[in-house]
């Protein structure tokens, strides 16, 4: 079985999309350069006019995408660092998702964002934070993050092909993970979770980065607990039978979300556990997440971001 | 009409079926324009309503020539009325949207904003400036297509303290993409005026800095307006690039329907407004398609009888259709495209 870094994965998703529709560009910053290895190199192939540079102007680089997929593109737009696209937030958030809606629903807005994020470079907040809670927040945007190279083809190409916004980050802690990715064309449908490894006591939901540090520690685990980790690759839409059915087995859940513990994805899914499947807990859901600070730079990353012992913490909590 | 490092402008003379073109969208903006504020003042539209006495020329003049499948994104200003009938837009839809009906061109869930996609007028937004960015977009894909489509992208002195703006420009000339910056400086934002806002007296000294051609044009001469528009539109068409244009214009009336009419954070004098009705873009046109026996005022008082049909209709048609009340489960359904 063929395997590949996440970050070629994600490369090898933009090179067949670019190929199959001629619609699909990648716009950004330093993107046919390659700031990231997941542009590098595509320029030679596809063109300048379908790897486009832009100046630092990310209202400008933002609108450019936007514009163009009114005008029936399908751009994918690389803010380098998530960040980033704070820049250009009203644009890619709020007019993004509101636009098809407010809008009378006439036409789609196809567009794809996407940048690396997350903790463990020591770079600190501006280069650090995640942005999938904050984009979560706002309607009309669909939000995904591969946590394997498998998942991060198949849901790359998703994100390109749906007719809505979806904004995909992928984390830099994960960029030379590697695994096995099918040569062929394949999708990994928006909304569907993944049951990446079965378990009986506790059911631990997490992703990107979280969710290799939960799977090692459902390893250390197994003699004691038996730790059910899902994947949700897709936090809108939210697959929430899967998590549901998880749930009715194991009466008890982890929620690791590497974003702020206010108003975060980690809230949400525990609300709607109470709302939805208040009777099959044995215990409070309990949560894992970023301590409501500004992502810290230097070498306070790994006791502050969520990490093995933080959640291994959590599950005996809530087993206890 | 000051031309400023403007190559190859090709401005004609304008033809008579040209200035009658012209003549007769600014007799309906103005009666659109009318009937928006008589409305809101009748409780009849939902909202707020942004009068465009005044300033309606410059849009009637950029938009009269636009083809079909040319982008535009109008000025605010009077709701970009003005823009959307010279375009071609049939104005019932947007009446009907602005009284929550279901007949809207945005299904009613607008309020006040519009989409035309096949006008290829896509979108307002509350925020000002909210053009310039897409509008890159727009004419990105008209570049790579190559058909000679143009970006029309009118907007206001204010909106040009938007940093959007700026960037706008850079990429359009870094590109050469063809896009008009068609800013119609009535020399207002609310309460603040241009000279206060900006540290020069031309909103379109900025286009120096990208090194764009720019033109400055008297906004009450609606025939100085179009040839002007028209060259910009000419350049762009043939691959040239963006142009600035400013129209310098006046709001004869409040920023929107209700708030006062000050200067700062002091009423508009009678004598300022007595200067600005002595340019009244309406009463400058008639007396040139007169004086120029473009028209009769036969004919003239015939465009004003269509244009209060036309008018009538669009409310009928409005009144006409039911209040809008999706439940909440169909506005759901509609929030993603499949």
């Amino acid at each position: 079985m063929r395997e590949l870094p996440l970050i070629e994965a994600i490369k090898e998703a933009y090179a067949e999309e670019l190929r199959a529709d001629e619609t699909v560009f990648l716009i950004g910053q330093d993107i046919r350069g390659g700031i990231f290895p997941c542009t590098d190199g595509l320029v030679e192939e596809f063109g300048e006019d379908r790897v486009v540079d832009t100046p630092i102007s990310e209202c400008g680089m933002y609108g450019c995408a936007f514009g163009a997929a009114q005008e029936g593109f399908r751009p994918v737009v690389d803010f380098m660092f998530g960040s980033f696209s704070y820049v250009a937030f009203a644009e890619a958030s709020v007019t993004t998702g509101q636009y098809h809606f407010l809008h009378g629903s006439q036409i789609p807005l196809p567009i794809t964002i996407t940048a690396g994020v997350g903790t463990g470079g020591r770079l600190a907040n501006d280069h650090a934070m995640s942005i999938h809670g904050t984009f979560l927040h706002q309607p009309g945007i669909k939000v995904a993050m591969p946590s394997t190279p498998y998942d991060a083809k198949g849901l790359f190409k998703a994100a390109i092909r749906d007719n809505n916004p979806v904004v995909i980050p992928w984390h830099m802690g994960l960029m030379m993970e590697r695994g096995h990715v099918p040569e062929e064309d394949y999708i990994v449908p928006l909304g569907v979770a993944d049951v990446k490894r079965a378990g009986s006591d506790v059911t631990v939901i997490a992703n990107s980065l979280a969710l290799k540090h939960a799977l090692k520690v459902a390893d250390n685990l197994a003699d004691e607990i038996s730790v059910e980790v899902i994947d949700p690759r897709t936090f809108e839409p939210l697959d929430m039978d899967t998590i549901l059915t998880s749930l009715t087995k194991t009466n008890r859940m982890v929620v690791v979300d590497e974003d702020w513990e206010r108003c975060g994805f980690a809230g949400t899914l525990s609300a709607r556990i109470m709302e939805q499947g208040f009777d099959l807990l044995d215990a409070p859901v309990t949560r894992v997440t970023l301590p409501n600070m500004p992502v810290p730079g230097g070498y306070m990353e790994p006791y502050i971001a969520p990490n093995p012992e933080k959640i291994e913490a959590a599950i005996r909590q809530v087993c206890a | 009409m000051t031309l400023l490092r403007m190559k190859s402008p090709k401005t004609k003379s304008l033809t008579k079926k040209q200035k009658v073109a012209l003549f007769r969208n600014l007799v309906r903006a103005d009666h659109f324009d009318k009937m928006m504020y008589r409305r809101m003042m009748q409780g009849k539209l939902i909202a707020f309503y942004h009068p465009g006495e005044g300033g309606l020329a410059p849009g009637v003049a950029a938009c009269t020539f636009l083809r079909d499948d040319d982008n535009l994104s109008p000025h605010h200003r009077a709701h970009g009325m003005g823009h959307m009938l010279s375009k071609g837009v049939d104005l019932r839809y947007y009446l009907a949207e602005h009284t929550g009906k279901e007949d809207g061109c945005c299904k009613a869930r607008s309020s006040f904003h519009y989409s035309f996609p096949d006008k290829k007028i896509y979108m307002m937004s509350g925020f000002i400036g909210y053009n310039f960015a897409p509008s890159v977009g727009w004419g990105w894909a008209a570049k790579r297509r190559g058909k000679g489509q143009v970006v029309m992208n009118c907007s206001g002195d204010g909106s040009y303290g938007q940093g959007r703006a700026h960037e706008a420009m850079l990429m359009a000339m870094n590109w050469k993409l063809p896009i008009i910056f068609f800013c119609e400086n009535n020399g207002m934002a609310i309460h603040s005026t241009a000279l206060e806002m900006h540290p020069t007296e031309d909103i379109s000294s900025l286009a120096k800095g990208f090194d764009m051609p720019a033109a400055i044009v008297d906004g009450q001469d609606l025939f100085a307006c179009a040839e002007i528009a028209l060259a910009a539109i000419d350049r762009a068409r043939n691959d040239l690039g963006p142009t600035f244009v400013e129209a310098k214009t006046y709001r004869f009336k409040e920023h929107d329907i209700g708030t006062p009419d000050l200067a700062g954070y002091k009423a508009r004098t009678k004598e300022e407004h007595e200067t600005m009705r002595k340019r009244d873009p309406l009463v400058l046109a008639t007396e040139r398609v007169l004086g120029d026996g473009v028209l009769t005022q036969a004919a003239i008082d015939k465009l004003h009888g269509e244009a209060e049909q036309e008018v009538k209709e669009a409310e009928e048609f409005a009144d006409a259709s039911a209040i809008a009340r999706p439940s909440e489960a169909e506005l759901m359904a509609a929030v993603y495209a499949q």
